[in-house]
């Protein structure tokens, strides 16, 4: 990695440069190959894993080897190892912001338990057709706050 | 990692500008002072842009958590239709496709014209082989009925669009009838076991579908934009000086194979072995 960095400091800044032409890290052919052989390895090993059960973390697993391929990807196909840090951070932000949503969307899916079994239960055998979301959610809603205290929120005001 | 580092110091002879380059080259668009503010604010462009490209899927791999969350078994039980072999097939060509794009990249750095041709017209090669084994994928799904939403589970689907029918008329006339589950449901899995399957699991493949068909969607679109940086590359557009076109096209079409690293063991792989 040192020598690595000794040519770096040389040759790829960003703007540093005093004339104004396009300075890029180029990293050699054998290098990408060799990226693409650890890649092939990892895809190799989450296939291989699949074949066990580890309950739970099956996922998780699936989900750490996958991420390690990503980084991969992005930090040399992509280039963003020898890239503008502010390059790196917009793409660090999508993951940021997809994890606020899914999180959010988490949360709310717990205050409408109601929905969950409505889903299971009033889908139609025969052709699954009263899929999702089928059921009104004020009609979940209410009987879901009948027993707790009340929350804030247009729909429970005329109960009061 | 002892990688093997080959700087190159790309701005001068920029095929046989000389000193065109400092003064105005043709390539750099009037609002912008130099090449390398102009190359690095395209990226800044294109980065952005993926992050976006990234939160428009994110709403697909929410809806994936969530109902995978509500009935992991379903998920457990379908995902043995799909066949591990060819997603991991799929997966090892896109991630060849990846490397010649970068290759491409990095021949377009150093000015291998010529090679940068070859290396994008193997890209686009793996592109086509993806999209053919995806082929395959979907229509064996048709045949077996394994279909989103109320197409889910539709024995006679195929059967009713090859003579014509509207299939959603046909599919009505379905539902009214006697439940149909017993005659599709003993369809077998790729690993040959029976598995049956409530009319639930057709979220699973409506999630399949969605997900893989807005992939298939971008690997067309990676496909265009490849097939355009190539013409480019041909007419002689690109040098050490300016390649950003290429260099765009390839990040564009790592996104796609970023995508399916995450979409592979997502669909694929995950669940309980048998």
């Amino acid at each position: 990695m040192s020598a690595e960095h000794t040519h770096e400091h040389q040759h790829e800044t960003l703007a540093h440069d005093g004339d104004g032409a396009v300075h890029v890290h180029i990293a050699s052919t054998r290098f990408y190959i060799g990226i693409f052989a650890a890649l092939i390895c990892l895809t190799v090993a989450t296939v291989k894993v699949s074949y066990y059960d580890f309950g739970q973390a099956n996922i998780i697993i699936a989900i750490l080897i996958a991420t390690m391929k990503a980084s991969l990807v992005a930090a040399f196909f992509m280039h963003l190892r020898h890239d503008s840090l502010f390059n790196t951070l917009s793409f660090i932000a999508a993951f940021l912001f997809l994890g606020i949503f899914i999180l959010l969307t988490n949360d709310d899916l717990g205050v409408r338990q109601h929905d969950r079994e409505g889903y299971v239960q009033h889908i139609s055998q025969s052709t699954g057709q009263e899929a999702p979301g089928g059921e009104p959610a004020t009609s979940a809603t209410v009987d879901d706050v009948a027993g707790e205290a009340p929350r804030g929120g247009a729909g429970h005001e005329k109960k009061e | 990692m002892a990688n093997v580092s080959e700087p190159v110091h790309s701005a001068a002879g920029a095929g046989g500008a000389g000193h065109d380059d400092h003064a105005h080259p043709s390539f750099l668009q009037h609002h912008f002072d130099t090449p390398a503010q102009q190359f690095y604010a395209s990226k800044l462009g294109m980065w952005v842009f993926i992050a976006t490209e990234i939160l428009m899927f994110g709403g697909l791999f929410c809806a994936y958590a969530i109902w995978r969350g509500l009935d992991p078994d379903i998920f457990d039980q379908a995902h043995h239709f799909l066949n591990k072999i060819m997603g991991a097939s799929n997966t090892i060509v896109l991630l060849f496709s990846s490397l010649t794009a970068a290759l491409a990249v990095r021949s377009a750095q150093v000015g291998k014209r010529n090679l940068t041709s070859f290396y994008l017209v193997v890209t686009i090669l793996c592109a086509c082989i993806f999209l053919v084994i995806k082929y395959f994928e979907y229509s064996h799904k048709f045949h077996l009925g394994l279909l989103p939403g109320h197409c889910f589970g539709h024995p006679g689907l195929s059967q009713a669009i090859q003579n014509g029918e509207e299939v959603g008329t046909c599919l009505r006339v379905h539902a009214d009838s006697a439940p149909v589950m017993p005659e599709w449901v003993r369809a077998v899995d790729e690993e040959g076991h029976v598995t049956v399957l409530p009319p639930r699991a057709n979220m699973f493949f409506g999630l399949y579908f969605v997900m893989t068909g807005l992939h298939g969607l971008h690997v067309l679109i990676g496909m265009s934009i490849l097939i355009w940086v190539l013409y480019k590359n041909v007419k002689g557009t690109f040098s050490p000086a300016y390649f950003t076109p290429v260099d765009l096209g390839a990040l564009y079409w790592h996104l796609v194979d970023l995508v399916w690293i995450y979409l592979f063991p997502l669909l694929y792989l995950v669940g309980k072995p048998e």
